[in-house]
This record gives structure tokens, sequence and C-alpha cells, in this order.
């Protein structure tokens, strides 16, 4: 792999590192799947360049493009919470309702954002390499979120917002709201998604519905991949933990189509992703069954 | 203060399967009272203890906690008010969080939760100081996780957590049943201890009534859904566990004789 590829994975696997954190926010804090993001990615870069097409400054685009994630993210909530509609199928509802959403948004299925101002461009225009700027941008971004969301879980309300996943019932006992915990933690969650893809729309310089697809499978790779690797019950070293599983899974599948060694094309992405979850899920299943063997003999 | 007026809850109204849980129950704990209710299975009393908690919406009549009517609020609102422990150990602990990260959920029940640190130094000494009445070394272990102390130890940990915020009313929902003889004992004392320490309001449930009439200042018990008798002061301190069961059977035995009544 070359360096100008490695530093472009690594680009990716930092934005991907965000939708991850959302992942990690609903999956295992609020232990509610949540599919809803694979139509709050898309409309995050779907709303960010509409934004920026039309005059809008590129960083006031990007928050845009996070409150219309966030949106979704309550919308989910709202379904679940005041409906009572099954987790799954809540957020399969908005993510469904999502797509036709991002084409009423931008007026057609993609968008190029070539030769528009982004958040990257003002950087660019100082002379510094591209990718490099990409990377620096993005790499700050992410660090900022993952500080804020080790702070937002080492507060009172983030105590509640963790217990809330494990035991509701001693939750309400304790005085939290189980329903306002549910909504804030699926917009947050849908919040980074959102700021995720306003983030790979920027940077790829365009937006398209179909990103979306399998944005939930990423996120989830990457948060097991990392928590399998780095496992931890210190808040901070899970939440590094999933954006470092988000690199490793773009180096793994970018090395696995690049090397050609199992004659693997991009179309296999979405099996690769598979496997690699699947095994992820597997491994400590696997590990528990041989630390009860080895006690046994 | 509690004050029940006319409860009735009702599950499955309607159907075939409607049992009436409480039937027009008033009842009135003043403060500092200790009260302690005792009944057969199903007889209703861990559904009059959720009356009070709000996990149970009742069909008909009002609950008021210190003198406000809360019949219509959530439990999680009146979590301000009330403490509780449950029968079953795991349910009081969030098992993923440390012993320390429990208590200062805990110590925030009933008020707002916000940006501040869950986990300050003050807090710590604060916990320290709280859990070492257990003598169970559990001060030394604030940030282990929860999940990896025994049942016994866990409902030790949640009457700590019931008095970390400043109410005065602990509901106790069977919080012995599920240990065994020895822990049960120990947590019982443990109760009584910190009962007098924070001179709390309590509503009991228990299924042994030795443990009924040792602790606490007042006895009630609970025969389908309605109280059928109430003991407190003198009376009770005269009473041992073969009056109760012969109370029992005498009340038993005019329902009996009402029903033959009817039915001849």
């Amino acid at each position: 792999m070359s360096l100008f590829a490695f530093l472009g994975t690594l680009e990716i696997g930092l934005i991907y590192g965000l939708v991850a954190l959302g992942v990690y926010l609903t999956f295992r804090i609020l232990d509610f799947p949540d599919l809803t993001v694979d139509g709050s990615f898309p409309m995050g870069g779907a709303v960010a360049a509409t934004a920026i097409v039309a005059g809008i400054n590129p960083w006031l685009a990007t928050i845009l493009a996070t409150l219309a994630g966030s949106c979704c993210g309550l919308i989910t909530a709202f379904l679940a919470v005041r409906c009572g509609i099954l987790h799954l199928l809540a957020s399969i509802l908005t993510m469904i309702a999502a797509f036709s959403i991002n084409i009423r948004i931008m007026g057609r299925p993609n968008m190029a954002l070539l030769g528009e101002p982004t958040i990257f461009t003002p950087f660019e225009s100082l002379g510094f390499n591209q990718l490099h700027v990409h990377l620096g941008i993005v790499f700050l971004l992410v660090l900022l979120s993952a500080v804020f969301i080790i702070r937002l879980l080492s507060s009172d309300f983030g105590l509640g917002l963790r217990a809330t996943g494990v035991n509701d019932r001693m939750v309400a006992a304790q005085g939290g709201n189980i329903g306002f915990y549910t909504y804030f933690g699926l917009a947050l969650s849908n919040g980074f998604v959102g700021f995720a893809g306003a983030l790979f729309a920027q940077s790829n310089s365009f937006a398209d519905v179909t990103s979306g697809v399998g944005t939930i499978v990423v996120g989830l790779a990457a948060v097991i991949l990392g928590q399998t690797l780095l496992s931890s019950s210190k808040i901070w070293v899970s939440v590094v933990a999933v954006i470092v599983g988000s690199i490793l899974y773009r180096l793994a599948v970018a090395f696995a189509l690049s090397s050609g060694m199992f004659g693997m094309q991009a179309s296999d992405l979405n099996l690769i992703t598979a496997v690699l979850v699947a095994i992820a899920l597997v491994i400590p299943k696997m590990k528990a069954k041989l630390r009860v063997k080895s006690l046994r003999f | 203060m509690i004050h029940l007026e006319n409860i009735r809850i009702t599950f499955n109204a309607g159907t075939i399967l409607e049992n009436k849980a409480l039937r027009n129950v008033s009842l009135t704990v003043s403060e500092g009272q200790f009260l302690t209710i005792i009944g057969s299975n199903g007889a209703g009393k861990s559904t009059l203890l959720s009356a009070v908690s709000g996990e149970t919406p009742i069909s008909e009549g009002s609950v008021e906690i210190d003198g406000v009517d809360v019949s219509n609020w959530p439990v999680h609102k009146r979590a301000r008010f009330a403490a509780r422990v449950f029968q079953n150990p795991l349910a009081g602990t969030c098992a993923t969080l440390s012993i320390e990260e429990n208590m200062a959920l805990a110590c925030k029940r009933g008020k707002s939760r916000g940006w501040h640190l869950a986990l300050s130094s003050k807090r710590r000494n604060f916990f320290q100081d709280r859990i070492a009445i257990l003598g169970l070394g559990l001060e030394d272990r604030l940030g282990d996780s929860i999940g990896l102390l025994s049942g016994g130890q866990r409902q030790a940990v949640s009457l700590v957590m019931a008095t970390l915020a400043d109410s005065h009313i602990l509901l106790l929902d069977e919080h012995t049943a599920a240990l065994d003889p020895r822990m049960a004992a120990f947590i019982l004392e443990l109760t009584n201890t910190v009962v007098k320490e924070f001179s709390l309001t309590v509503m009991m449930v228990t299924h042994s009534m030795k443990d009924a009439l040792a602790s606490g200042d007042r006895t009630i018990m609970l025969h389908q859904g309605k109280i059928i008798f109430d003991v407190a002061g003198e009376e009770r301190d005269c009473l041992d566990v073969p009056h109760l069961l012969e109370m029992f059977s005498r009340v038993r035995d005019e329902e009996l004789a009402d029903d033959s009544l009817l039915l001849g």
C-alpha cells in the first residue's frame, strides 16, 4: 500500500470513527440497536452539500448537517419511546424515510462539491498538501469529539445515560428519566453520524444518498473490533478503542482489497465486513470457552 | 409521611384474568414510623409498595407523600421522596458500573444530573465514610465493578446507596428474601441501624412474620388486597408468631363463614 493510499485510508478511518462513536453510544451505552445511522450519515452529507452549494459557510453547513442527523435520532426515539415501536423497527422506519428525504434535500440522488469551498479549503489555499490538511483537520475534530464524549460519560448525567442501557428500572428508582436519556442518546449518536457524513462529503467532494448503505455494519465492526482488542471498563479506553477499531477496520479492508491476494474486488467490501464482524463477535465467546476448559483440566 | 386513600388496583380489569390486587386500601404512615407489611403470596404486599413508588398505576384512589399528591407522577419523579431496595439484589445496582459510580448515581437521586464530574475526591471520601459502616472492606474497593460482589454485598451497598440522597422515606420490598439466612440477618440488622441513624420512615414488605415483629414499630397484614389487621405499640409488643398465625386463621375463618352464609 502506498503512503498516499495509507493516509487516505487513515482519514476515512477517522471519519468513520465518528460513526463508531455514535454506534458505541447506542449499541453499547444505551443498548438500543439503532439502524437510523444508515439514514443520518447520507443526510449529513446531503445537508452539508446543499448548504455549501447554496453559499452557506462550510462550518455552518457542517453544524446544520449535525443537527439534521440529531433530528433523525429524535424521530427514532419518538417512535420507540412515545409510540412503543420495537427499537430495531423504529430505527428502520426512520432509515427508510430518510432515503426519500435526502433526495428531497438535494433535489437529486447525488451532488458534486467540486470547486465549492469546504472546511478544508482555507488551509489548502495556504499551500499545504491537500491530504495532510484533510487528515489534520479530521484528526482534530475526532479528538475533540472523543474528549467531549469521555467528559460527558464521566458526568452525573453521563452516569445516568450509562446505567440506562444496563438497568433501566434502577435508573428510574434513582430519579432518572429513561425516556429523556433515550431521546438524548439517540440525538447525540446520530448527530455524530450526521457530522461524519458532512465531513465525508466535503472530503470526497460529493454527497450521495446511497453512501449510507451499511453504515451501521461498518460502525458496529469498528466498535466490536476495537473493544475486542482493547477491552476495559474504563470509559476513555473504550472510546479510544472504538476509534482505533474504525481505523484498523479500514486498514484491514484496504489491505485485503489492494493486495489482491484473495482475488478481492471493491464490491466484496460488504462480504469482508460481515466476515470481520462475525469473527470479532465469535472471538470473545471462544476465549470464554477456552478459559472454562483450562479451569477444568 | 405517606398517605394512601382508598387505593384500588385491578390487574387485567374486565377480562377473565381480572385480579383485584388492592381493594380500597387506606393507610397512613406517619413521619419516622417503621411499618412492616406481611401477608401470604398474592395478598398485595408488593403491589402496595409499588403503588407508593409509582411502578404500578393505581386504578382508583390517591397517593400522597409529604403532603404532595403524587398519584399521577411517574416513578422517576417520585424517586426524590423515597429510596427503594428491591428483592432481587441485581435490580438495585448497575452491574457494569463500579461501586463508586453506583453510589454517585444514588447520591443524585431525585436531583437534576448535570455536567459535573460524577466522581470527585470529595465525593469519594464521602462514599468511603458511608460504605465503611458495612464492615465489609468495600471502602478500599470502590473502583471495582459492582458486578463482582455477591448478592448480599450488593444488597448491603443498595442500603447504603438509599441513604446518600437526602430523602427520608425507604421502601423495602422483601429485600432479604433472596439471601442466605446469615446474610439476611446481617442485612436486616443493617437496615435497623440505618433506619435509626437517619431517622427514616420505612415501609418494609417481608415474608417472615418473625422479622416483621422484630423490626419496626407497626405491623399490618394484608389478605386478598385488604388490610386485615394493623397493630402498633404495646399490643404489638405482646405479639409473637403463633399469635399472628392464630389471628390470621381467625380472620380467614370469619371470611369463610361469610362465604358460607352467602352460599348457604
